[in-house]
């Protein structure tokens, strides 16, 4: 079922607003900068793309328009006729009819417009092409004023329309201007209807709404009719005839025997046989109506006689009542409502619409399956509760807050006289107190407050949740009191079992009492030892390498190595010291190594002093020179190289002048890559074309076209 | 009495609450507005607390239970167990379920005597139900959907399941469950019946959205209102409301 909501349609702009809007936004959404220098295919698809977009904007903008209003042949009756009558059918026609023209002759002109500019030869042309599309264009637009002003109109009035659905519950009431139907309206709908003493007041419809049994009625308020042939019949009234033909619904004829509305009875019932073929297949009561001015039984019979004929004619039943006394208010809208819902019941039931909610129209009893009696729970106080009539009963209601929250004082409406809450018997509520401490996200009720424990003292108790690192609901236990005595029970039982097993036995140890003080003591001082070594070791601080562990520091701090500290200590326990002193002293490396040059030349002295005595023949002497020379040299090469760092480069470079070469070719390899773009070099410089920014410029600026 | 309620701008009032004959759970908000709806109307009776499971306040989707009990999942923390077991009567037996469907009040639903579960549910889990509520247990779906704590709602007098549910179906469970039934909606046309509203034997509470037809629905399939001046009677469907309810639903 469509739902009819005019009021989302966009507005429609006029035409001079609307050329503006379609050349803003292509000169904003195309690009802007071509240069007469450019391929001719690239100017041509340039002036191309900017044709087709303005096109494209205003056929957009066009089908926009013509989607959003209502068609007329596709909506729901009443609306085309109300369209009808309000804005005239042809006009509404022609208007969205030359809309789409206009659409449709944008379109040929982009097209031919297009097929020009693929033979234009110079970006001038092009440009000239480009130009003379959008002015027709545009002043096909322009043509459009008047359409476009008209639709604007009508958008506007469409979307104040009172938002009617023809399909649903309806009360409608119809009669002669003055009779009361706004009145009505008023008293049944919060619709707050203008109601004034003239004829006319009500020139549109009205729509309001009011419940009854669950469901939501839809009150539509009519302007009064006058009783004069259709085409007589000006636009107001129009839509009262229109409303009345189209919509399914109950209809309240209104009369006034009283005459007040300046109409005479006859007139009314003459209106009433002239639009008795728009009640056929509609639910009609009259409704005698000012009875508080006249009422019924003091009526002139004849004039009484005139309305009952009525309805015997139409069949219709015939009530009476006043907007001013409120008599039969009430009854009129009930009767109204419960006739057209028989009927609508009705329709549905025959048109098998019902057999897919059946389950929820109906009340399945169970067949009882056991002998088993399952009673309700229900408290004690909320029975006692109910017998007081304070919950529960039919006719009282709690008071419920619009807000759906639990009311407070500050709550209450201070003009409405039935919102008085007593409030000094009650508890207050967690939201009154949330709201004297402070207000929600301040105050936060103590949940302990409601704990229903043995004694209420404990409510506050802080129970710590861990202890010792384990979870103390792991280990609560109804039984911990028991189990406890039984473990105590069967360790005291062990217990008592070991000292059985012990008696007799003495203790077995083969020391006497000396020598286990001297264990003792000896395992004591081992202890004390471990416990400073762990000590020291913990110690956060650099670790000394071995090889200077126990050096002189300064005067202060000696250090364990030193001479007089190990003598001192070896001379307390009885130890000659000396053997480790010299010992010590061959090892310190502080003492300084001896050069292994110097070493061989004392050997290489000693050997000269020695040889004199011995006889050797020349060349031995030569040979062994020679040999001792070449060891001497293989030392200090030894010595040296030992000595001497060397550069990881110069590895395998047999000499100095090796080395500097090295370096030279090094160097000279790196200044191959200087100031050059090598392949890390991802900077883009300026790209000038020469031929695009030297010489003289031709007419017209180069920057746009 | 149905009264209409919100729980912070969200109207599926069963998901952060738990009502039953003996007690209410509400789960701790930003503030105390939906908690004093509940305890404006309950508090005389029965208690009503704030709650948590697992640290998440919709306590109506976590847990199930009857007057008998109250079955949370395994999410529960040890405090909030705690928490509960002392603000509880001490007739009521709190019980943690070790159950693979963690939403206990989407997969069960029970009154104080019968319970739907979910089919897929643990032996275990159906075991502690029917210890520790004290009801039937019958596995069961309901308008084909299996989370039977969605989709139903009933209590010790009356029920509305899912308006898909068929007329056999309706038939069948109307009589394994041993209360009237009727199939409706809440919270303008909501299927979920078990998030849109809380209800006990004498009081129910729903979504903002239900309308005065699923109000009346509710209220006499569930007989809130007592009957010593016409209160509504299931009947009432049949009789009183047919018309209205064939106009809006069809």
């Amino acid at each position: 079922m469509p739902v009819y909501n005019f009021k989302k349609m966009s507005p429609v702009p006029s035409a001079p607003d609307l050329i503006d809007i379609v050349l803003m936004r292509t000169q904003r959404r195309t690009p802007t900068v071509i240069h007469p220098g450019y391929k001719i295919n690239r100017i041509r698809s340039f002036y191309m793309r900017k044709i087709k977009f303005t096109q494209q904007t205003i056929s957009e903008r066009l089908s926009k328009m013509l989607t959003d209003f209502p068609r007329l042949n596709d909506i729901h009756p009443f609306y085309a006729d109300l369209c009808n009558t309000l804005y005239d059918r042809d006009h509404y026609k022609l208007a969205l009819g030359q809309l789409n023209t206009a659409r449709s002759l944008v379109d040929q002109i982009a097209r031919d417009m297009i097929r020009m500019v693929k033979y234009a030869d110079s970006a001038y042309r092009c440009k000239c092409l480009k130009r003379a599309a959008l002015g027709r264009m545009c002043t096909v637009l322009k043509r459009q004023k008047a359409s476009l002003a008209y639709l604007e109109e009508v958008r506007k009035h469409l979307s104040r329309l009172p938002s009617l659905d023809p399909n649903t519950r309806t009360i409608l009431m119809c009669g002669l201007p003055n009779v009361g139907k706004s009145s009505f309206m008023n008293k049944i709908t919060r619709g707050n209807v203008d109601v004034q003493p003239y004829a006319f007041t009500t020139k549109s419809l009205f729509v309001g709404h009011c419940d009854y049994k669950y469901l939501r009625w839809q009150v539509i308020d009519t302007p009064g009719i006058l009783d004069h042939s259709l085409e007589q019949r000006n636009t107001i009234e129009m839509q009262a005839i229109i409303a009345l033909a189209h919509l399914t619904c109950s209809v309240l004829y209104f009369c006034d025997p009283s005459e007040q509305c300046g109409y005479t009875v006859e007139q009314q019932c003459s209106l009433f046989r002239s639009i008795k073929p728009l009640f056929a297949n509609k639910q009609l009561i009259i409704i005698v109506n000012k009875v508080d001015q006249l009422p019924w039984d003091e009526v002139q019979p004849e004039k009484r006689e005139m309305i009952e004929d009525l309805g015997r004619d139409a069949n219709c039943s015939i009530m009476t009542m006043s907007n001013i006394s409120e008599h039969g208010v009430s009854a009129v809208k009930a009767a109204a409502c419960d006739k057209l819902l028989e009927k609508r019941v009705d329709a549905r039931v025959a048109g098998k619409k019902v057999d897919g909610v059946m389950n929820r129209l109906q009340v399945f009893h169970p067949t009882p399956r056991d002998g088993v009696h399952r009673q309700a729970h229900i408290p004690d106080s909320v029975k006692q509760a109910v017998a007081d009539g304070r919950i529960g009963s039919a006719d009282h209601k709690p008071k419920r807050s619009r807000k759906g929250y639990a009311e407070t004082v500050d709550d209450i409406d201070k003009n409405d006289e039935d919102a008085t809450m007593d409030v000094s018997g009650q508890l207050k509520t967690a939201r009154d107190l949330m709201w004297e401490n402070g207000g929600p996200g301040v105050w936060a009720p103590d949940y302990r407050e409601q704990y229903d424990l043995k004694d209420k003292d404990w409510r506050f108790d802080a129970i710590p949740e861990i202890m010792d690192g384990k979870n103390i609901a792991d280990f609560v236990d109804p039984d911990i009191e028991k189990k406890l005595a039984e473990l105590e029970d069967e360790e005291e039982q062990l217990l008592e079992e070991l000292a059985a097993q012990r008696m007799g036995e003495e203790p077995d140890s083969d020391l006497d009492s000396e020598e286990e003080a001297a264990v003792a003591a000896i395992r004591d001082r081992k202890k004390i030892i471990k416990n400073i070594s762990q000590a020291n070791r913990s110690e956060n601080k650099p670790v000394l390498p071995r090889s200077i562990r126990g050096r002189t520091k300064d005067k202060h701090d000696r250090g364990d190595r030193n001479k007089d500290v190990v003598k001192d200590k070896m001379e307390r326990l009885g130890v000659d010291a000396s053997i480790m002193i010299k010992r010590g002293r061959s090892l310190d490396k502080t003492r300084g190594r001896k050069r292994g040059i110097s070493v061989s030349r004392d050997v290489e002295m000693d050997n000269s002093n020695d040889s004199p005595g011995t006889e050797i023949s020349k060349t031995q002497t030569k040979k062994q020179r020679r040999s001792r020379s070449e060891a001497a040299k293989r030392e200090a090469s030894i010595s040296r190289g030992h000595s001497r760092p060397r550069d990881p480069s110069q590895i395998g470079l047999h000499s100095d002048a090796a080395v500097e070469a090295a370096k030279k070719l090094e160097k000279q390899g790196r200044r191959m890559w200087e100031g050059g773009a090598g392949e890390g070099d991802n900077r883009k410089a300026v790209h000038l074309v020469r031929w695009m920014n030297t010489g003289k410029k031709r007419n017209g600026t180069h920057y746009c076209r | 009495m149905a009264t209409r309620c919100s729980f912070e701008n969200s109207h599926e009032v069963g998901v952060f609450a738990a009502l039953t004959n003996s007690y209410c759970l509400a789960g701790i908000g930003g503030n105390e507005n939906f908690y004093s709806v509940l305890e404006a109307e309950l508090r005389e009776h029965i208690p009503v607390l704030h709650a948590t499971i697992g640290g998440n306040r919709f306590v109506g989707r976590t847990t199930v239970g009857n007057v008998r009990g109250l079955l949370v999942p395994n999410t529960a923390t040890d405090q909030e167990l705690t928490h509960l077991r002392n603000s509880l009567p001490d007739k009521v037996v709190v019980q943690r379920v070790e159950e693979r469907f963690s939403a206990l009040g989407n997969v069960i639903s029970t009154n104080d005597h019968v319970a739907l579960i979910h089919p897929d549910t643990d032996r275990e889990t159906e075991e502690i139900i029917s210890d520790v509520l004290g009801v039937e247990v019958f596995r069961q779906t309901v308008g084909g959907q299996a989370l039977v704590g969605s989709y139903a709602k009933f209590t010790n007098q009356g029920g509305m399941v899912h308006p898909r549910t068929t007329v056999q179906d309706m038939e069948e469970l109307s009589s394994l469950l041993q209360v009237p039934l009727v199939a409706g909606t809440v919270n303008r046309g909501s299927d979920v019946l078990g998030g849109g509203m809380v209800v006990n034997d004498w009081s129910a509470f729903c979504g903002m959205d239900t309308t005065g037809t699923e109000i009346s629905v509710i209220e006499s399939i569930f007989r809130l209102q007592r009957q010593q001046n016409g209160g509504a009677e299931p009947m009432d469907i049949v009789t009183d409301m047919r018309s209205s309810l064939i106009d809006q639903l069809s």
